[in-house]
């Protein structure tokens, strides 16, 4: 089997189209449909058990959909003849025997492809564990862990990278790693999909998001727009002269609260139109600030029916 | 936060085109695997010190007996050359449980993940594993059971025992018998650990279902139930380490086709699961 004939797969690029996955009765992936486009992060948000390792797990053929089709790079997985250099997966923190050596296990992974040792010492340089290379896995951190669990996924040097909380475990210095090295391997045109459930993580990290509850899609949109696009800006004002201001605001579309004396939270302006307003009438400020949504914020507000769905259900069960 | 302006014209990445999947590269890959682990060097030294081991300590006793006992002492114990290698049926076990973890300490540990993302089309790895597996046993089997052969004739070499050669009748098929035994059980044991996917359930398939049901049947009362139990997985081999064949249930050839059979079923039950079934 060659190319998909279609012609519209960028080199790789993530399809998914109408993925499906059941689990005897379980639905884990719901009729799902998206693209992970290269040369950028895109994270990919949900609820823990919304069907985000599932997804992962059946981009690199390891769950077979029960409907629907994953490509990437116009492909199959199972297609490919060096998958390796294709896709590189973190999917769970310390899957490795705990008798290897990091080396050792990492070298095996390498043979398959005939990738030389060279790289091998080259991707373990990159995660940092030079130190303990030798070292047999069981005694490995979970920081430890995840940074050879992305030396696994390096390794082939691949065009796809797909990483499922690779944040899990790292210390703040490990976080800062990560967030640089996934950057600077999304500019230089690779995929980057990640997952988690840490929305302030992706919000610092991702340019995308695609954010699933129940297997279904909810968004897929850049960062900024899934914030603006949700809550909206609130200008934030800080005056001796609240009611007066306050006062002087008022109009058609426009939402003022007050939560404590001497604060107004506007909806509904900019932040200029508010100063301007301020300066003409000789009130004085104190603050003025342009509050945003944080992406925690909003997606609480999106999953919120989905995760209380899924808490009256649990109930259900118990009684 | 801040906005990542995305590049008008973002770069293109291409994939380095050296690094190919390949058979030889899977070969390559189970052997790193299998001697990195310290349990496979351990299990191959058990393995050998109680084949190896009995075999040289009943030498030893027979040598005394002999010495003290002479004609009558040998004729009490009925020993031949090749009964002293006897160990080597039993430490078939060893072998077999490390060709379950062979496989299944790959499901348990979560490393099946990786190997199968890197081998998606799957039946790449079994086959590797295969080869690998059994020619490891082969080889040093091979060398053990020669080595406690000319080892235990030494010891023996002035009782009635001794004076064994190679070239004597039944002596290198006995020899060679023990070594195809422990391969085909090791095997067996591998392809159980791919079915299963759990090492404890695997190990404990094998002890009951392989070792102890064969030697159940026959003491059950149901003749039928008798006259299946030589065709049975752990039975099969059982003619190739016979000195003498003249009163086994199953001929040398049938012995060989059967182990083929079994092969086949293992193998392409095996097969086809780790195709159809999720990671």
């Amino acid at each position: 089997m060659g190319r998909v004939p279609c012609g519209r797969s960028v080199g790789g690029m993530i399809e998914i189209e109408h993925l499906t996955k059941r689990y005897g009765k379980k639905t884990a992936v719901d009729d799902l449909s998206f693209t992970v486009k290269p040369g950028v992060v895109t994270g990919f948000l949900g609820p823990n058990g919304a069907g985000k390792s599932t997804t992962m797990r059946a981009i690199v053929g390891l769950d077979a959909p029960t409907a629907g089709t994953v490509r990437v790079n116009g492909r199959r997985y199972n297609q490919f003849r060096s998958p390796m250099t294709e896709v590189g997966a973190l999917l769970e923190a310390k899957s490795v025997h705990a008798g290897r050596s990091a080396y050792k296990h990492l070298l095996a992974l390498a043979h398959t492809h005939s990738i030389p040792k060279r790289r091998v010492r080259e991707v373990i340089d990159t995660v940092g564990l030079s130190d303990v290379a030798g070292k047999r896995v069981g005694g490995f951190s979970l920081g430890m862990g995840q940074r050879l669990g992305i030396a696994v996924a390096l390794l082939g040097d691949p065009a796809v990278l797909i990483l499922d909380e690779p944040v899990n475990g790292l210390d703040p210095d490990g976080v800062r790693w990560i967030r640089q090295l996934l950057k600077s391997l999304a500019a230089e045109g690779r995929t980057v999909f990640l997952s988690s459930h840490l929305m302030s993580e992706l919000s610092q990290t991702a340019d995308h998001l695609v954010v699933i509850g129940q297997g279904k899609l909810l968004a897929d949109t850049t960062v900024d727009d899934f914030v603006n696009g949700r809550s909206g800006e609130k200008v934030k004002v800080v005056s001796p002269d609240a009611a007066a201001l306050a006062e002087r605001l008022q109009g058609p579309g426009i939402a003022i609260s007050s939560p404590k004396t001497g604060v107004l939270e506007i909806q509904g302006t900019e932040a200029a139109v508010v100063g301007t307003t301020a300066a003409a009438h000789g009130l004085v400020l104190h603050e003025l600030s342009i509050q945003r949504a944080s992406l925690e914020d909003v997606f609480m507000e999106l999953t919120a029916d989905v995760v209380e769905y899924q808490q009256t259900r649990k109930e259900g069960v118990a009684a | 936060m801040t906005t990542t302006m995305l590049a008008e014209t973002p770069a293109t990445y291409s994939p380095p085109k050296q690094f190919r999947l390949s058979g030889l590269g899977l070969l390559r890959s189970e052997w790193t695997k299998f001697w990195s682990l310290r349990s496979s060097w351990i299990v191959m030294v058990c393995a050998a010190a109680f084949g190896a081991g009995i075999g040289i300590a009943l030498a030893f006793d027979y040598a005394a007996d002999a010495d003290t006992g002479g004609e009558a002492a040998e004729a009490q114990m009925g020993l031949s050359a090749l009964d002293v290698m006897f160990g080597f049926g039993m430490s078939a076990v060893f072998i077999a449980v490390l060709g379950v973890l062979f496989i299944s300490g790959e499901y348990t540990t979560g490393s099946i993940r990786s190997t199968m993302s890197a081998a998606p089309k799957r039946t790449g790895v079994l086959w590797a594993k295969t080869a690998v597996f059994g020619t490891i046993v082969l080889a040093v089997y091979a060398a053990l059971l020669l080595a406690t052969f000319f080892v235990t004739q030494l010891i023996m070499a002035d009782t009635p025992a001794g004076g064994v050669g190679l070239g004597d009748t039944g002596v290198f098929r006995v020899l060679s018998g023990y070594v195809v035994t422990t391969v085909y059980l090791g095997l067996l044991g591998l392809a159980l650990g791919a079915i299963l996917r759990n090492s404890a359930g695997s190990i404990s398939f094998y002890i009951g279902a392989i070792m102890v049901l064969p030697m159940l049947m026959v003491q059950l009362p149901w003749q039928w139930v008798r006259d299946i139990a030589p065709y049975t997985p752990g039975n099969v081999p059982n003619t190739l380490t016979m000195p003498d064949t003249a009163g086994a249930q199953l001929s040398l050839g049938q012995s060989w086709a059967w182990m083929g059979v079994w092969m086949v079923v293992s193998f392409g039950l095996a097969a086809v699961l780790l195709k159809r079934r999720d990671v």
